[in-house]
């Protein structure tokens, strides 16, 4: 262990407070924002604080919360990220593991790996269309669906290229010990890599589901009104008279409040998560 | 390291690449034959004919004096028709002078973006994997922007950087209006958001170096910056490499801020590549030229991966 | 009120027809449980007690998205109900943020998938609609007497215009965009500021000013004087929103129109021109006309807040909402805004009238500058005019109308005029004032109006609709791209990155360019119409 004192602790603490301070304050300033009235969304000067610099009012939340657009949003935006997250999982660890245990010859691993990470290159102006065409063909327009597929196939590189790395840098014995012992390539990844690779992969889970919570091009060409997710809600709070800053605070706060849930329950698996790729140097 | 070989590996390996496949080729295959099509099309009448007007069961609606109700329908099709247009869109991106600009613009961004992220997130990282007070409660919030919807988050720094009493109005920097800084804003906005990403990535793979191995080395030297150019950078090397590849993916992308900060402004002195490509297709309609832009940028973005790739083969390979 | 009296024959929950033939339309509480009062005659010979002519149709309308009780949006679904009683049929809202409006409507229209059977649009789009026949006329429904009775006759030619093309009816009566001039009547009619302006600059303060040059030397006059008592700070003289992508180049439009443009009796190659050479399609954007009044908007800007070049409109409009500037040029909004206690400390001094002139114009056939004692302005229909128009995919065009044209009738649409959160601007006769209209002062006092406030307003949109002279509209197909590089050189100038010569310049080398991807002959046939050139 690195050598340390207290007084040091308590210096690096302060540190870390300050840099912590820095990164909240965009999202204390939302909250300010939220509790003023239109009126005041400049003339607020110094820090913003309610009750200090200005007389705060619930107003924007109560109209915000009253709409059924907001809670349809929510329900819509959860449906889709979960269901894509799970898809992303469920096809990407093993393809992962494989790029990372065994050997492709017709196409060597890595332009693999270089091939999922790719998807993510291309700007969705070139998608957006044709995806528009193939789900209005299949009748899947303003579906959850649609937009799942989407959302699951664009996410599935994150997995694909985090857990490769973590798979390979597990102790590739403790499987072969398993295939020795009569174990089928299948339970060894599934009894032996999948278990230690855990932490991984729920970090990889939980920044794809921040990607897929946060997309808003697909969601904004592939609904009409029924499957419209939680960005083109916050994107309808600009109009003809231009942005309406305390609405669409209310609606960026309500919209980080499943993930941010979500990342405290995972933290503990995320803080381990991604680690083992350096366990055995 | 030996890798294995057997079948079994398409059990794994294939549901994700059919899938991925099976999502992509269509829309990529639509997407380069329209950029290489003229594209014309015209709503034209085809017929008119006469029909009944139904109610919802299907019985017809009748009018007052008993016969039913009846309605023209006339009949419409879109045509549409494409003519090869000799890689003329291809062509136009490299006289484009926006185009070159949105390449400048792109590049700053990209090295400027990604590169402090790192540096930041290293350094972050090693500030937190000491032993600090309430650690795990700074933590959660320093990665709390990772899920801020970047549509919002435009909006949400335009009230920080307004420059009439705004709370960073102080400086007397004019953050948006004027070119050279608007495009500083943006990197900071990117900092704000992707920096905790590098960060929380850094952190874990730092949390996980046996501890022995920092005392072994501690023996040799007591320079901290010697363990970490010697034995800590070495072991976090592959991680970087990750980070690097997924944020620079992200990076040539960036789309979202602009369009809710600065629309690409002052002038184009902040307009992306992306940005503009986007612009392109769905506020001129010109998709050919936007899907040739964005076939460009695939083809410059994975020719540097792969030359990365091919320099860093020994430890990644 | 005779209506309330009267026996009703039939009375569901939002509509109640009475005995002597007037109808109530009933919003509900949603919408503070306002009744518009309507006849049958006006309702059309489909509707009527429990007709229900069109039930179990289902139409879908494409609106931008203010919500339910926000502009354009907020009206559509305040009268959806009411539609769905009269008849039968159901009728889905679909809301898209107004930044993905037009690329969600071509997405549809282009590719014939029929998602909508109604669009909300904004008279920029005709360009493109007409030239792809993407959506249909209306004459035959409106003549046929079978839907809601509404007609261009209430419209200024100048409205009629955009929402006509060749004289042919497409758009259904909705908004009237247009900007004019806001000022502070307090400040303006203040006698010791007049007394020291008249010092300074040495001649009276024109109120209202008839000239921009006039505009420009109180702006500069007022400009950094701390006039507003709600903080110690220095104030403006004028406030702009000059975001790039938003509605700086909106801003250019109007203010250059007196310059730019030559006036005369009727519009020929010389004459109420702005935008091309209607023989040829040769730029005038860099006539000496409109360089000189880009460089006096960027003289103009400096009267005002220099982060304005980052401020789209709802910016600019806070800070002149919040006392801040003297003057604002812009859409209707403001007007109704100023009303608006959480949004503006000004109502009673929101003072109105149509933009100024100019006191020199360059005339393009002699190529110079004439100098005029006798000022005039010119009108401008800048801006959406946000209105219906039927797809050519509908299945149900007769529904997609008849919805449509409620909306169009003239007591909705002075429901509309009067309750500034329709966001729907006046510009049709009846909304205005009598005599020039029908509506009544007390009906927009009720809904919350300054009486002084609504008279100048109303006065000043009526001006400007009805000015001799009128900024023509461009409605081109290719329209989004010839302004994009306009408003981005627009921006370059006023950020100091170009000189207005270079900007305009720019400008026209690149509209040559679309031109002639575009297809010249075709571009230039549809300009002559879409401005009724006859050469």
């Amino acid at each position: 262990m690195i050598r340390r004192s207290r007084l040091s602790d308590a210096f690096w603490s302060l540190v870390a407070l300050l840099v912590a301070m820095v990164f909240f304050f965009p999202l204390y300033w939302a909250i300010s924002n939220s509790l003023r009235r239109p009126v005041e969304t400049f003339t607020v000067t110094g820090l913003g604080m309610p009750f200090v610099d200005f007389t705060p009012t619930l107003d924007n939340w109560r109209l915000q919360l009253g709409t059924p657009e907001a809670y349809n949003a929510l329900a819509n935006s959860t449906v889709i990220s979960f269901s894509a997250v799970a898809i992303a999982l469920l096809l990407g660890v093993p393809a992962a593991y494989a790029l990372a245990r065994f050997r492709f010859f017709t196409v060597p691993n890595r332009d693999l790996t270089i091939w999922f990470l790719s998807q993510r290159v291309l700007p969705p102006v070139a998608t957006a269309v044709p995806f528009f065409i193939l789900f209005s063909s299949f009748d899947l327009l303003d579906t959850r669906l649609a937009l799942t597929l989407v959302s699951a196939t664009f996410v599935l590189p994150f997995v694909v290229v985090i857990c490769r790395q973590t798979f390979y840098d597990l102790p590739v014995e403790l499987e072969e010990a398993a295939l020795v012992d009569g174990a089928g390539h299948v339970k060894a990844f599934l009894w032996v890599a999948l278990p230690l690779a855990a932490p991984a992969i729920a970090a990889a889970a939980l920044i794809m589901f921040a990607f897929a919570w946060n997309e808003y091009l697909f969601a904004v060409i592939l609904t009409i009104k029924n499957a419209a997710t939680l960005p083109v809600h916050i994107a309808g709070g600009v109009d003809t008279r231009g942005v309406q800053f305390w609405f669409v605070a209310v609606r960026s706060l309500i919209a980080m409040v499943p993930p941010v849930l979500l990342a405290l329950i995972a933290q503990r698996y995320i803080v381990r998560g991604l680690t083992l790729g350096a366990v055995k140097g | 390291m030996i890798r294995w070989t057997g079948r079994i590996k398409f059990l794994f390996l294939l549901p994700a690449v059919l899938w991925v496949l099976s999502f992509t080729v269509f829309p990529l295959g639509y997407s380069l034959y329209l950029s290489l099509h003229e594209v014309e099309r015209k709503v034209v009448i085809t017929g008119r004919e006469k029909v009944p007007v139904l109610k919802s069961d299907g019985t017809p609606v009748l009018k007052a004096d008993g016969t039913p109700r009846t309605r023209t329908k006339v009949i419409r099709e879109l045509q549409t028709s494409f003519t090869w247009n000799n890689f003329a869109n291809y062509l136009r991106a490299f006289r484009d002078e926006e185009v070159r600009e949105a390449v400048r613009v792109t590049v700053i961004f990209t090295v400027a973006a990604v590169g402090i992220e790192i540096l930041l997130g290293l350094g972050l990282a090693w500030l937190f994997n000491r032993g600090l007070y309430a650690r795990g409660f700074l933590r959660s919030v320093m990665i709390l922007p990772i899920f801020a919807t970047p549509v919002a988050v435009g909006y949400l720094f335009f009230t920080i950087f307004y420059e009439l009493g705004g709370p960073l109005s102080w400086t007397g920097i004019p953050w948006l209006s004027d070119p050279d800084w608007a495009l500083v804003s943006i990197i900071l906005v990117d900092l704000w958001q992707w920096t905790p990403f590098c960060f929380l990535v850094f952190l874990a793979a730092l949390q996980g170096i046996p501890d022995e191995m920092i005392e072994t080395a501690q023996l040799d030297t007591n320079s901290q910056w010697e363990i970490w150019r010697y034995v800590i950078l070495p072991i976090l090397k592959p991680v970087i490499v990750i980070v690097l590849l997924l944020r620079f993916a992200e990076a040539v992308k960036l789309f979202d801020i602009i369009a809710t900060l600065t629309k690409g402004g002052p002038g184009i002195a902040t307009q992306s590549y992306s940005y503009l490509a986007f612009n392109r297709g769905f506020k001129m309609n010109d998709f050919g030229y936007a899907s040739a832009l964005a076939f460009l940028l695939l083809v410059a973005v994975m020719v540097i991966v792969t030359l990365f790739f091919r320099r860093l083969r020994t430890s990644y390979e | 009120m005779t209506a309330l009296l009267a026996g009703s024959a039939y009375a569901g929950q939002y509509v109640e027809w009475r005995d002597d033939g007037s109808v109530l339309l009933k919003l509900g509480p949603d919408y503070d449980n306002a009744v518009i009062e309507t006849s049958r005659e006006e309702l059309g010979a489909l509707f009527g007690p429990d007709q229900k002519p069109f039930e179990g149709v289902n139409i879908t309308v494409l609106t931008l998205d203010s919500g339910p009780k926000g502009g354009i949006s907020g009206p559509i679904m305040a009268l959806r109900p009411v539609w769905e009683e009269l008849s039968g049929g159901k009728l889905d809202v679909a809301l898209v943020p107004i930044t993905d409006l037009y690329a969600k409507m071509m997405l549809d229209l282009r590719q014939g998938t029929g998602l909508y059977d109604a669009i909300v649009v904004a008279a920029f789009f005709y360009g493109d609609l007409i030239a792809g026949n993407y959506i249909l006329p209306i004459d035959d429904y409106m003549a046929s007497g079978d839907f809601p009775q509404w007609s261009y006759d209430s419209m200024p030619d100048s409205l009629r215009t955009l929402y006509t093309w060749k004289g042919v009816g497409y758009g259904t009566l909705n908004d009237a965009d247009g900007q004019v001039l806001y000022y502070r009547r307090d400040l303006l009619n203040d006698p010791k500021w007049q007394a020291e302006f008249k010092q300074e600059v040495g001649y009276d303060m024109p109120v209202p000013p008839r000239t921009w040059q006039q505009l420009l030397d109180i702006a500069r006059f007022f400009d950094g004087k701390n006039f507003d008592a709600n903080d110690p700070d220095p104030d403006s003289g004028i406030v702009l929103h000059l975001k790039v992508g938003e509605q700086g180049l909106y801003h250019f439009q109007s203010l250059s129109a007196p310059f730019a443009i030559t006036p005369g009796e009727k519009l020929d190659r010389y004459h109420r021109v702005y935008w091309f050479d209607p023989t040829d399609m040769t730029p005038l954007i860099n006539s000496p006309g409109h360089v000189a009044a880009l460089e006096f908007l960027q003289e103009l800007a400096k009267t005002g807040p220099s982060a304005q070049i980052s401020w789209s409109l709802g910016e600019a409009w806070d800070y002149f909402l919040r006392g801040k500037s003297v003057f604002v040029f812009s859409w209707g909004d403001v007007g109704s805004l100023c009303q608006d206690p959480s949004r503006s400390k000004i109502q009673g001094n929101c003072a109105a009238s149509v933009l100024p002139g100019s006191d020199r114009y360059w005339d393009h056939e002699k190529q110079q500058w004439v100098e005029t004692d006798d000022p005039r302005p010119v009108g401008n229909t800048t801006g959406g005019s946000w209105h219906g128009v039927i797809s050519a995919f509908s299945e149900n065009p007769e529904a997609a109308y008849s919805f449509l044209s409620l909306m169009a009738i003239k007591p909705v649409s002075i429901w509309n005029a009067n309750n500034g959160w329709t966001g729907v601007d006046p510009g049709f006769t009846y909304q205005f004032l009598e005599p020039v209209g029908e509506a009544k002062l007390e009906d927009y006092v009720k809904a919350g109006w300054d009486p002084n406030d609504v008279q100048d307003y109303l006065k000043a949109y009526y001006e400007n609709f009805n000015a001799e002279t009128m900024l023509p509209y461009l409605r081109i197909e290719g329209t989004p791209e010839y302004w994009d590089i306009m408003d981005k050189n627009l921006s370059a100038a006023m950020s100091g990155e170009k000189t207005a010569k270079e900007a305009l310049d720019d400008t026209a080398k690149v509209w040559e360019e679309i031109t002639d991807r575009l297809g010249r002959e075709r571009i230039l046939k549809q300009y002559q119409e879409a401005i009724g050139f006859e050469g």
